[in-house]
């Protein structure tokens, strides 16, 4: 009741949310530069086109009546055409989210697990010369520019030693069914989950470390070895299950970043994702693609922070309404 | 600059990833701020020299115009530094600024204003700026600006909270009450005191502002006009296999820049915050004793807790200070004890050095510590039998104790039966879960907590349940000592007295043998036959109860009474002796309370008073303690509120 209670808050305050985001983005288009319709039908469109696309907007029509046009669109799941294809956006982009959510769904979950490792280890030995050592790795592995990672591992992986392939998903003469196909992709993920993780690993190990340290200090931790638990106990009792809290908390709040990320390292792989999409579409200068995948991704980090929310509410009974 | 300032930037440089990183940042930024005035080959000058190793000639080889990458990585320097810079002023500035509005004025402006950043928080800001750059046109001074605006949130978060802590300071109120306008006192004195956090958040803004420009860039998003580190790597990606070093340098240098400014926010942090290093941590190995030979079998007589010159000190940053300095004392068996003192007098650390629950930057230097007579310390060091801590062997199950619950004494995320439920598990690892909870509801019976409050949280309690509940943790397991440290403070009167009624029943029908901790004279006085005074790590007098409120013999302890000692006339003030101070007496010679003490002399201010004993179980720390002692009691008055 509780949960069910405080989920509906949140959906709520997701509203303005979402408006204010869909208004930042129809801001935009009217504020750059060139004509809107242009814009939204690409350049050299032919006439007949560019009338429909001013008539499905309604280009001539006062502002705020554009506004409203455009958030009936976007409510009917429309994101507009693409110049380059003239297929809808938005099944272009429902296409490639299951590569994304794959490669970027891997890479989380082993950061965020190892990191939590890691992370609690090092928290039981404070300012010790480990901890310093590895506190100071882990800053240098978040500060690495994702896609050089990623391509000094195609260099080193797939061009030097010719282990692991340098891009896609899949072979191209590869299986397509059974355990040969994933095998084949797994192969090819390799490297893209590597460099993803790795800079998040450096993030995670920080924020576990920090988090649990700071809940080892706590009285009850003191109760609790007062008590007589042994050690191991206290961490995951007490320590970690307190401070999974913060770490939850911020896990879905820089999901926005990881996503940046993960935009990146497709890029460098060739990986058939969303950034793959997006880079594609920067180069053809696709602005409703871009706009498209800009809202998309803003809808799942919003997404994610109502998940974060609802896992902290029930890892945490003290949130209430 | 402020001595904070120059403390904070010495402590930096004393740390090595401080130095580290300081030196590669100056480093670049030398380069960055030479590259016209060094004799490097143009960035943009082709050549017929394509896809050049690394040589003699062209340090780090040439790309695929010919282009030299060495003068190429160092231009492209000043095109980090410009965007780690300007983004992040522009953001402070922008931020700092409306943070500072929305907790300077509260209300409905900081409501809309907070709003706003909660928003900002969730909009993934790299895909933002990349649309507004996509749309906008790819420029330096535009990537700039979008990182910028989209950022702003982070410095006004961190600039609302600091000036909602500012806004009470006493300079703040005094400069409005003088008449300055608003923006005045803002600029003059809020801003400049609540910037410090926001600036080692700067070193953190500006790594992530330079890795979006290079993200952008590499992207095909950078600007055609200038050598940047990404766009350099997005040109080296499709020469990969055939000029690997076009890109190699290039990140190189983005990660040695971006780790430096991040390496070095850390370490300004820490140097800030010192405790932020080492707080926490699971407790060390320390070393351990074998047992005494030759320990007789404990008798009626023997006394349930023997402590024996007891010390405790403390390493802060390389100072070293002793918290308990050679405490001793007795309790019988069904006895009770209360430790009386200020806050920093060492009466917790008392407790914590008696269960050995210490936090790791504590040591016992000296002392033994006899329970049941079985020696558990042993100068200082723990005892260890079979493999096992004997302290070990009694927790819970004969010494237990009760924190001030107030204080999260309880575990937040567990319900109180699930907490006592897993003690008493951890003890009696055989017991069946139907007695587990007939044991868990005879001991809340006994406490006075309805049953039905059994499945709480603790933050579901009242204040005096939630007290309640941590009394009961600590009967669960029938132990015959409990140490109580501070158990009512922070409940409200009504609320204290009847605790500590129930505690002293308690004590009386089980038998148990109490140790009370309190700042609260009046507080031990109904439970404890005897009452210990300590001050700055000492014992200064203990007596029975009745005798320490008749005839108080330390002048400290009249304070703590809120007797007025005729001689000496009224001592006001002394509850606010901060811990520092009792520190640095303990470090003293003579009195340690010669400071304070009204009555002193020179003789005080000289010799260390011996401990003087007055008959009757009552030994006091005071040079004129018999004079003190012989006053009658109709010269005090009861002050307490
Ligand atoms: S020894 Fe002197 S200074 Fe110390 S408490 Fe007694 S009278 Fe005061």
């Amino acid at each position: 009741m509780r949960l069910l209670r405080y989920f509906l808050y949140r959906v709520m305050q997701m509203f303005p949310i979402a408006l204010f985001i869909v208004i930042i983005n129809f801001a935009l288009i009217h504020m750059a530069p060139g004509d809107v319709s242009i814009l939204l039908a690409g350049e050299g469109a032919d006439p007949e086109y560019m009338a429909s696309v001013r008539q499905s907007y309604g280009l001539d029509k006062p502002l705020y009546q554009q506004l409203g046009a455009y958030i009936g669109q976007l409510l009917q799941g429309d994101l507009g055409l693409s110049f380059r294809t003239r297929e809808p956006v938005i099944g272009i982009i429902a296409e490639r989210v299951p590569a994304t959510l794959l490669l970027a769904g891997t890479a989380l979950v082993l950061a965020s697990v190892l990191g939590v490792v890691i992370g609690s280890f090092m928290a039981r030995r404070p300012g010790s010369a480990l901890d310093t050592a590895v506190t100071t790795l882990s800053i240098s592995l978040f500060s690495i520019p994702v896609f050089w990672l990623g391509l000094m591992l195609i260099l080193l992986f797939a061009v030097t030693l010719r282990w692991l392939p340098s891009s896609g998903m899949m072979s191209i003469a590869g299986p397509r069914e059974g355990i040969g196909f994933v095998l084949d992709v797994a192969k090819h993920m390799i490297l893209p989950v590597i460099s993803l993780s790795a800079v998040w690993l450096g993030q995670y190990v920080r924020l576990a470390r920090s988090s649990v340290s700071e809940t080892l200090a706590e009285p009850y931790v003191t109760t609790a070895r007062a008590i007589g638990f042994p050690e191991r106990r206290v961490m995951t009792r007490f320590a970690l299950r307190n401070a999974m809290l913060p770490i939850v908390t911020v896990l879905g709040l820089e999901l926005g970043l990881l996503l940046s990320g993960a935009v990146l390292t497709e890029t460098v792989f060739s990986w058939p994702g969303l950034g793959r999409l997006i880079y594609e579409a920067i180069l053809s200068r696709d602005t409703p693609v871009i706009m498209g995948a800009f809202l998309i991704m803003s809808f799942t980090v919003m997404l994610a922070a109502l998940v974060t929310d609802l896992l902290y509410a029930t890892l945490d009974p003290r949130v209430r309404l | 600059m402020t001595p904070t300032l120059v403390k904070t930037v010495r402590a930096t440089v004393r740390s090595w990833p401080g130095v580290l990183s300081l030196t590669v940042l100056l480093g670049i930024t030398a380069a960055a701020l030479a590259a016209p005035i060094l004799s490097l080959p143009d960035p943009a000058d082709m050549a017929f020299d394509l896809y050049q190793p690394p040589s003699s000639s062209f340090w780090l080889g040439t790309d695929n115009f010919g282009r030299d990458i060495f003068s190429r990585v160092v231009w492209g320097a000043r095109v980090a530094l410009m965007v780690a810079i300007g983004a992040a002023l522009l953001s402070i500035l922008i931020g700092s600024a409306l943070g500072a509005v929305a907790g300077y004025f509260g209300g409905w402006i900081d409501g809309l204003l907070s709003r706003i950043f909660d928003i900002f928080l969730l909009i993934p800001t790299f895909f933002l700026i990349l649309l507004i750059v996509a749309l906008f046109g790819a420029s330096l001074p535009l990537t700039i600006i979008a990182i910028a605006l989209t950022t702003w949130p982070r410095s006004a978060r961190l600039m609302r909270s600091q000036v909602l802590t500012l806004k009470s300071r006493v300079y703040v109120q005094a400069a409005l009450a003088a008449g300055a306008p608003h923006w005045w006192v803002i600029v003059r004195h809020v801003i400049p005191n609540g910037i410090a956090p926001i600036i080692t958040d700067g070193t953190i803004l500006m790594g992530m502002a330079i890795l979006t420009e290079a993200g952008l860039s590499f992207l095909g998003l950078g600007d055609q006009n200038m050598v940047s580190w990404g766009s350099m790597i997005f040109e080296g990606q499709r020469h990969l296999r055939l000029a690997p070093w076009m890109s190699i340098a290039p990140g190189v240098a983005l990660l040695m820049l971006v780790a430096s400014l991040n390496l070095l926010g850390d370490s300004v942090n820490f140097a800030m915050n010192p405790q932020l290093r080492t707080r926490g941590g699971a407790p060390k190995r320390r070393a351990s004793v074998a047992p005494p030979k030759g320990e007789g079998p404990a008798t009626e007589e023997t006394p349930i807790l023997q402590v024996e010159d007891l010390r405790l000190e403390y390493t802060v940053g390389n100072r070293r200070i002793a918290a308990v300095d050679g405490v001793s004392f007795s309790l019988p068996r069904g006895g009770a004890l209360g430790i009386v003192g200020e806050s920093g007098c060492g009466k917790s650390s008392l407790g914590s050095a008696l269960l050995q629950t210490m936090p790791n930057n504590a040591e016992l230097t000296a002392g033994n510590v006899r329970y049941d007579g079985r020696a558990i310390i042993l100068g200082g060091k723990p005892v260890v039998e079979g493999g096992r801590s004997r302290i070990d062997a009694l927790r819970w199950t004969r010494i237990a104790t009760i924190f001030q619950s107030a204080m999260n004494a309880l575990n937040p995320v567990t319900t109180v039966r699930r907490q006592m439920m897993d003690a008493l598990r951890l003890h009696r690892p055989g017991i069946s879960r139907a007695d587990a909870t007939d044991r868990i509801s005879e001991v809340f019976d006994m406490i006075g907590i309805p049953r039905s409050r059994m499945n709480a949280y603790p933050h579901q309690l009242s204040g005096g349940m939630r007290q309640r509940a941590m009394i009961a943790l600590s009967l669960i397991l029938e132990p015959e000592l409990v140490i109580a440290d501070e158990p009512t403070t922070a409940l409200d009167m009504l609320i204290q007295d009847q605790i500590l009624g129930e505690i002293a029943d308690l004590r009386e029908r089980l038998n148990l043998s109490l140790i009370l901790v309190s700042h609260d004279m009046g507080a031990v006085a109904e439970s404890c036959e005897v009452v210990a005074v300590m001050y700055a790590g000492r014992i200064v007098e203990i007596a029975p109860t009745r005798r320490i409120f008749d005839n108080p013999a330390h002048p400290y302890s009249r304070t703590l009474i809120g007797a007025l000692p005729s001689l000496t006339g009224p001592l006001e003030k002394l509850e606010s002796l901060p811990a520092t101070d009792t520190a640095a007496a303990a470090a003293a010679t003579g009195c340690r309370f010669a400071h304070a003490c009204l009555a002193a002399t020179d003789l005080c201010r000289k010799t260390t008073p011996p401990a003087m004993n007055l008959g009757g179980g009552h030994v006091c720390e005071c040079h004129y303690a018999e004079d003190f002692a012989a006053e009658t009691a109709a010269d005090k008055r009861e002050v307490r509120a």
